[in-house]
């Protein structure tokens, strides 16, 4: 079922487009959120849409990343979080104890603000993930890490220094090798938290570019402080404040008319 | 403005200033006497019998053949008992417990055996092991050598590990690396040049242990790498030449002092440019 | 379920069976190294069980002899098998106390030689010089004892205390007798020079740790170096400075060759600073392999807990200063 139903009033006032052409890949309901004592997430429901690219705005501290890492519950990596409520994907709810994180964390991938290559050669980079799930011949191996790299339009330029440390590459291609290192354990959904803050403005354009052709294959989600980023590569978008969901709709939408004061403000600079 | 009190400050700031000068000239001065002296003294016992002959009894010439071998051998059999455990109990302090109660308390421990006498580890070892089997042994020796390896390599794993950014580890998990994974194929990585820095500093702390090889290794004045027989070490050679009244076995220690002394200084350089280029890159 | 319509990037429900199965494989993986893991940072503590348990042990028979007269006597007599540990315990003691009486003072006016005065490009050569002899063996302190530092002190420095302070009233005691060489003094001046280094970089540490702000503000008001120190610096940095003091002590407290060399090996408690004596460590490491008898080496290897002791409880608040300091600094 779609979850239209279940949001708050600011957005059932404005269902999306066509709701019967989109499905759920994820689905929030109710998701609370706390460091310790202190709630950072209040009662968030939202649909994250097969195929589409929803982006995840609002001032420092809203919340935004804290939902970001719910998803593949990285927050499990530290003590005292922990969150409660609904995340279902594929008929499980991913927020339950008990479930195998490696596994959820191969569907779900992630990409990271500063570029995050591991100490190793660019060819190891991609391979050494693939290796984890599959047993492959050399051939098929060398086939999927350039494939990986090509998703990821980095071929072109490593292909003659795959051997060559990743940390040797600049700031722009280590992203899109992380990028190709997402792709290749074959996720289903790619998480990006702010990936273009610590990158020039070619290399920014080079991976808006890409999560646009992403998107065909994969459910994509992004957390970005720049909203003309978020009006450019998103097809929803959701505003948050204070560790809550204001409004959530279609991106033009959300940027043209919003229904909530906060997200108004918010959009036209008046805070954040 | 008060000239008085004015004057007064400051010439309390140029008595302070003084004493932090000469402090420091003072102490420099009798630490490079130090190194001098032995340089002076190891130098000119030096020569080509120290690498190839054993020690001699008093009063002929001789070398220190042995004691360098039973030294190194008792250092490498410490190393190599002492790293795994160290490097896989920094690893949990680092890694898997970094914030739990077992963790703290292992850590204020093992900072504690840090900086324990070492002639109370060689006691330990007398006890547990010499005792046992009857009789002095280089292995005994090498045991409690690496009793003192043991928490240096537990400190400088854990803390290179720390330094190892959490968004590698992040970014490991996010492609459903499972933990010990992600620390064997990219922690360790990420803080090898560290943690080799940490092994080196642990050889170049054992390779001048005296006190815990006097009664569990004891001495030999023969070749032998029989580990199950007394080995001389180069520390305890030294000892005991020192303190004789022969003069040859005096400038013998003087010479193996010199020996300890370089190889150590050695070490400790080597390390420290490990880890200079590690936070150069 | 929905696998079927996926596209070719993605996984299959085939190849999700596929994942699930090699993520057991090494999920036990997982489970087996957090297990060793776990088992080795737990032999360091049974590492520190099995040292006190084999020195309670060990020192038994000569607890249970002499009771607590082990400590408060000092008679030290193989022959007729009594022993009392109070000479050795007094010279750990003593000798550890006059080393850190000259030591800090000197290492406190190092590091702030280091911190505050010297120019920068001297600053790292100096300091990483300081940490490199903070590395050598004692060996080479205590050889360097024997040879140099007795006969000059002898020739040159005992006479003349003894002249000098020959008719002052309590000093005269205190620096009586014929000048050995080697004695508690010397033992104590070797004990200095040996932990100079140690408390030297500590303290450059703990002082670097003061956030610059403070001391620019100190400056602005126009204070001098010295008042800067004085007032700002020290009082900031007064528990981490007192935590290295104490780790400075334990080693000096536990520090076997630098000792054994010098301090002369007698067994009496000497009012004299000159006069020969003993510390817990040096008359283990003279005489534990020579011992003859139960009761004698069990009396050493109690001597060895009692040092254990010791230096473990001024380890712990060493430590526990540090920590707090630490956790200022954040």
């Amino acid at each position: 079922m779609s979850i239209a139903t279940a949001l708050p009033t600011a957005v059932t006032g404005h269902p999306p487009v066509d709701p019967s052409s989109l499905r759920d890949k994820v689905a929030i309901r109710n998701l609370e959120f706390y460091y310790g004592q202190s709630k950072a997430l209040k009662g968030i429901t939202l649909p994250l849409y097969e195929n589409k690219v929803t982006a995840f705005i609002g001032p420092s501290g809203c919340g935004k990343s804290t939902l970001l890492r719910v998803l593949n519950r990285m927050y499990d990596l530290y003590p005292n979080q922990h969150a409660e409520g609904q995340v279902q994907f594929d008929g499980i709810n991913i927020v339950e104890p008990g479930l195998d994180l490696n596994l959820l964390r191969a569907r779900i991938g992630m990409v990271f603000q500063k570029p995050t290559p591991f100490p190793m050669s660019i060819y190891e980079n991609i391979a050494f993930g693939i290796r984890l799930y599959e047993k492959l011949s050399k051939r098929d191996l060398d086939q999927r890490v350039e494939q990986s790299l090509r998703r990821a339009a980095l071929w072109d330029e490593v292909k003659d220094k795959l051997n060559a440390n990743g940390l040797s590459l600049s700031g722009g291609q280590q992203q899109r090798l992380c990028i190709a290192r997402t792709v290749a354990v074959r996720p289903e959904v790619i998480l990006f938290d702010e990936p273009c803050s610590a990158l020039d403005p070619i290399s920014t354009a080079k991976i808006e570019e890409l999560i646009f052709e992403l998107k065909e294959d994969y459910t994509i989600v992004i957390v970005t402080h720049n909203m003309q980023q978020a009006a450019r590569v998103s097809d929803y978008t959701a505003f948050m404040y204070l560790g809550e969901l204001v409004e959530f709709g279609p991106t033009d939408k959300i940027f043209t008319s919003p229904t909530d004061r906060r997200t108004q403000d918010y959009i036209t600079g008046r805070f954040g | 403005m008060d000239l008085a009190i004015y004057n007064s400050r400051r010439r309390r700031n140029v008595v302070a200033t003084a004493a932090s000068y000469g402090a420091t000239g003072v102490g420099l001065a009798g630490l490079a006497m130090i190194l001098i002296v032995l340089f002076w003294e190891g130098f000119s016992g030096l020569s080509l019998a120290v690498f190839t002959e054993m020690t001699p009894p008093p009063g002929s010439a001789g070398g220190l053949l042995n004691a360098i071998v039973g030294s190194i051998l008792m250092t490498v059999i410490a190393i190599a008992i002492g790293t795994p455990i160290g490097m896989l109990a920094g690893t949990y302090l680092a890694e898997y417990g970094r914030h739990d109660k077992v963790s703290s308390v292992v850590r204020f421990i093992n900072d504690i055996l840090l900086s324990a006498p070492s002639i109370v580890v060689g006691l330990f070892i007398y006890e547990v092991m010499v005792v046992p089997m009857g009789h002095f042994s280089g292995i005994a020796g090498a045991v409690a050598l690496s009793v003192i390896v043991i928490p240096v390599v537990v400190r400088t794993t854990e803390d290179m590990l720390m330094l190892v950014p959490n968004t590698l580890r992040e970014a490991a998990a996010s492609i459903g690396l499972p933990r010990s994974l992600m620390i064997r194929h990219i922690a360790y990585r990420a803080a090898r040049s560290g943690i080799i820095t940490g092994i080196l500093l642990a050889v170049a702390r054992i390779s001048g242990e005296t006190a815990p090889l006097l009664f569990t290794a004891l001495n030999n004045q023969f070749y032998s790498h029989n580990l199950n027989a007394p080995m001389s070490s180069l520390p305890v050679v030294i000892f005991q030449f020192a303190l004789s009244p022969y003069e040859d076995w005096q400038k013998l220690a003087w010479t193996g002092a010199l020996i300890i002394t370089i190889s150590v200084l050695a070490l400790s350089i080597i390390a420290r440019a490990l880890t200079g280029t590690r936070k150069a890159s | 379920m929905v696998d079927v319509t996926w596209g070719g990037a993605r996984v299959g429900a085939q190849d999700a069976t596929e994942r699930a199965k090699a993520l057991n494989k090494l999920r036990l993986g997982d489970v087996i190294f957090h297990a060793v893991t776990r088992s080795a940072a737990l032999l360091v503590l049974l590492l520190l069980g099995g040292v006190m348990v084999a020195l309670f042990l060990g020192s038994l028979p000569a607890l249970t002899t002499f009771g607590f007269d082990f400590v408060t006597t000092q008679s030290w007599n193989p022959v007729t098998e009594k022993f009392g540990a109070l000479a050795p315990i007094y010279g750990t003691l003593i000798t550890s106390f006059i080393a850190m009486l000259i030591a800090v003072p000197f290492g406190l006016l190092i590091a702030m030689f280091l911190t505050e005065l010297c120019p920068m490009w001297l600053r790292r050569p100096i300091g990483i010089a300081i940490e490199l002899l903070a590395g050598i063996p004692s060996i080479i302190y205590g050889i360097w004892g024997l040879f140099v530092l007795a006969p000059f002190l002898q020739q040159y420095v005992q006479p003349a205390l003894i002249a000098t302070f020959g008719n002052v009233p309590v000093l005269s005691s205190l620096f009586a007798g014929p000048p050995y060489g080697i004695g508690v003094l010397t033992a104590s001046l070797i004990l200095a020079i040996m932990v100079l280094p140690f408390v030297t970089s500590i303290s450059r540490d703990v002082f670097d740790a003061v956030p610059p702000v403070l001391k620019e503000a100190a400056y602005g008001l126009g204070c001098s170096t010295w008042e800067v120190m004085r007032y700002v610096v020290l009082p900031y940095t007064r528990v981490g400075v007192i935590g290295g003091v104490m780790l400075g002590l334990g080693r000096a407290l536990g520090e076997t060759m630098a000792v054994t060399f010098v301090i002369g090996n007698a067994h009496k408690i000497s009012s004299s600073l000159l006069a020969p004596g003993t510390t817990i460590s040096a008359t283990i490491a003279n005489e534990f392999t020579e011992a003859v008898g139960d009761l004698y080496t069990s009396s050493l290897i109690a001597l060895g807990l009692i040092l254990f002791v010791i230096t473990f409880i001024v380890l712990a608040i060493a430590r526990y200063m540090l920590l707090r300091i630490e956790k200022r600094v954040g």
